[in-house]
């Protein structure tokens, strides 16, 4: 893929930067908002990565700007105050997803790459299938090979969660707003708890392991 | 009744009242002055007339001269207005009345008032005369109808002048209850959080109401500059300490990256790792602290079920719970409980309070959320069966950064309960720490209707 990230720390944006390279997509870096602004307007990029405060034109007048313009390219806004009301105003300036500084690279990485999948639509199909595990979505019925398994309904709606993004990351904090819908960090660790619940019942008694943990990022089903 | 008691207690009602009883009282004076005055002249002239009279009877040479005399006169007098009387010697009685005194010099008397040719009052004056006795007596009406005009004049110039008075300090007052109304609202508005809230001061309102909302609106405008200026270094600090943060997240990532294959690297790259997580944790905290309490959120309220709120929160505590082996439950109505609010500040809310209770409490303690519907209040509880907090530590635990000395050794940052108030008071919700006997109960009660 193709990224374009709009940073004006230049330790933060290199890291960023290294780490998408390490991923195997092109990156550019630019450190200011009119150069991020040109960047950006001449196209081609997949997702730009866009600070909120920037020098010369702030991250969230950039973004204006760019969607004044016509330029749909999903974004993903970095802000300090990370909270519901920069969140909001991002989200109304056109973001299209949003992440708090300070983060680490792992949600970062996994939130690029969900939003670069976002305009092929999810998966519609009522039967999700990864490997021999099979997931009908109407008759709720979940197996793997030929045996039954049983799942709580939160259970369900995890598996089904990662399922549907198969192959791509997700995070602690992406699955807490999706599969618990709370938009808060609780520090719990309901999620880890479920993940493991869900490993005991649909990996351990079998040879292949399905649901793999990203270090520092957060799990994905293998495709 | 209430209403009333506040326009009696408003300033304008007030002058109105001691001026008019103060012109009343004058009034009062003076007229019963002028009656008196009046009174006693006319008096006078009846007295002289009397006088003049019983001279003329005088005159007379004899006393059969004096009892003609009263006989011809008393025939040609209207007795309504004089009656002559002359007892003779022998006892013989002349005139057109027998009204003879036993005493001499001047009375004042009423007949018999079912002759009606003797109607009303008289002045007598009775004196020795030839071996009798004559009394002349002229009618008082003049007098007593004077009585009626001072009345007459009492009623026609005082008693408008006095409603007058009384309806225009009323209309006043009532004006002036509006315009302090005004000035009250855009306070309440200030104090409920709304910066921007000025008075505004209408055409007709009086010069010193105009000074005082003058007044007002300047210091609500300074008050927003300060607000301003302080979000502004919030968002500064925010600023320049998220990207040293930032720095030290990814460094420390790098890291840990590195020094996977050595155990003991890893254990303290990890330890680094933690650190930089509460540190980041408290940061947030402290700025959705600052955040919350501008009030800034309430722009975006929406209706929220905090039933739901609960549910999803409780769920998510569930498995922690039954960890620390603590017994988690939710007491809820049936039907949806439904406030304006913010869902996510609500859910931290939720989850701070059973965050605390978890973390505070031994092994074994219940621990029940649980929500109900009151007369105009929504009132959200976080009870425990735990060791509670003493009476007069309680307000302290509300302090920013404020700490138990027992609860030093557990984690924790010390802004959950600050941010639960804060939450609370953005919503308008009293928070308040009971005893749960034993234990500790936190009761956040939302008023439901606007007003």
């Amino acid at each position: 893929m193709k990224l374009l990230v709009v940073e004006d720390d230049a330790t933060t944006g290199s890291y960023i930067a290294r780490g998408l390279r390490e991923e195997g997509h092109v990156v550019d870096l630019v450190a200011n908002g009119r150069d991020g602004l040109i960047a950006a307007t001449s196209g081609g990029y997949e997702v730009i990565v866009l600070d909120r405060m920037l020098p010369e034109v702030d991250g969230l007048t950039l973004l204006k700007t760019l969607r004044g313009a016509g330029t749909l390219t999903p974004v993903l806004l970095l802000t300090a105050l990370g909270e519901v009301e920069d969140r909001i105003e991002g989200l109304q300036a056109g973001a299209d997803d949003y992440l708090a500084k300070p983060f680490a690279f792992g949600e970062l990485s996994a939130r690029v790459a969900a939003l670069a999948r976002r305009p092929q639509a999810l998966e519609a199909e009522t039967v999700l299938k990864a490997a021999d595990l099979e997931m009908n979505l109407i008759t709720r019925k979940v197996t793997r090979g030929d045996v039954e398994i049983d799942l709580l309904p939160r259970e369900f709606a995890l598996l089904e969660h990662l399922m549907r993004r198969k192959g791509r990351v997700q995070t602690r904090t992406m699955l807490l707003e999706s599969v618990w819908d709370i938009g808060f960090d609780p520090g719990t660790n309901v999620v880890e708890t479920h993940v493991s619940r869900l490993r005991a019942k649909v990996d351990k008694p079998f040879r292949r392991e399905l649901i793999e943990t990203v270090r520092g990022a957060g799990y994905r089903i293998v495709a | 009744m209430t209403r009333l008691r506040h326009i009696w207690r408003s300033m304008p009602l007030r002058l109105a009242i001691l001026l008019v009883a103060l012109f009343a009282t004058v009034s009062l004076l003076s007229l019963a002055a002028s009656y008196a005055v009046t009174q006693s002249s006319f008096e006078e002239t009846i007295r002289a007339d009397l006088q003049q009279d019983l001279a003329g009877f005088r005159a007379a040479p004899s006393a059969r001269a004096v009892a003609q005399l009263v006989e011809a006169e008393s025939r040609a007098a209207d007795p309504g207005r004089l009656i002559l009387s002359y007892v003779a010697r022998d006892g013989r009685i002349y005139g057109n009345g027998a009204i003879a005194q036993d005493e001499g010099g001047f009375h004042i008397f009423s007949l018999n008032p079912d002759r009606a040719e003797f109607e009303g009052e008289y002045l007598s004056l009775t004196n020795p005369l030839y071996g009798g006795v004559i009394t002349i007596a002229r009618s008082r009406a003049e007098i007593v109808a004077l009585r009626g005009v001072f009345v007459n004049i009492l009623l026609i110039s005082l008693l408008p002048t006095v409603l007058i008075a009384l309806s225009g300090g009323l209309i006043l007052a009532r004006r002036s209850k509006r315009h302090v109304e005004v000035v009250g609202a855009a306070l309440d508005k200030m104090t409920s959080g709304d910066l921007g809230a000025r008075v505004q001061i209408g055409p007709r309102w009086s010069d010193d109401l105009v000074r005082i909302g003058g007044k007002l609106n300047q210091m609500a405008a300074a008050q927003e500059a300060q607000m301003g200026a302080l979000r502004d270094v919030t968002s500064d600090i925010a600023h320049d300490l998220r990207t040293p943060l930032q720095r030290v997240a990814l460094y420390v990532q790098d890291l840990s990256d590195r020094v996977a294959d050595d155990p003991e690297s890893a254990v303290l790259a990890s330890k680094v790792q933690g650190e930089v997580d509460g540190m980041t944790h408290v940061f947030h905290a402290l700025l959705q602290l600052a955040q919350v309490e501008t009030g800034s959120p309430k722009a975006r309220f929406e209706t929220v079920d905090l039933t739901q709120v609960c549910r999803k929160v409780v769920e998510v505590f569930e498995d922690s719970a039954v960890a620390s082996g603590h017994d988690l439950s939710l007491d809820l109505v049936a039907e949806p409980l439904a406030l304006q609010g913010d869902r996510a500040l609500l859910g931290q809310m939720v989850s701070n309070l059973i965050e605390n209770a978890l973390r505070h409490t031994p092994s074994g303690t219940e621990i029940t959320v649980s929500l109900r519907g009151q007369e105009g209040a929504v009132v959200l509880q976080v009870a425990d069966t735990g060791p509670g907090i003493p009476a007069d530590e309680r307000g302290k635990v509300l302090q920013r950064l404020y700490r138990l000395d027992r609860s030093r050794q557990t984690p924790g940052h010390g802004l959950g309960l600050s941010l639960v108030q804060a939450v609370a008071g953005l919503h308008g919700a009293q928070l308040s720490l009971q005893n749960n006997a034993p234990g500790l109960r936190v009761d956040v009660r939302f008023p439901t209707k606007v007003g």
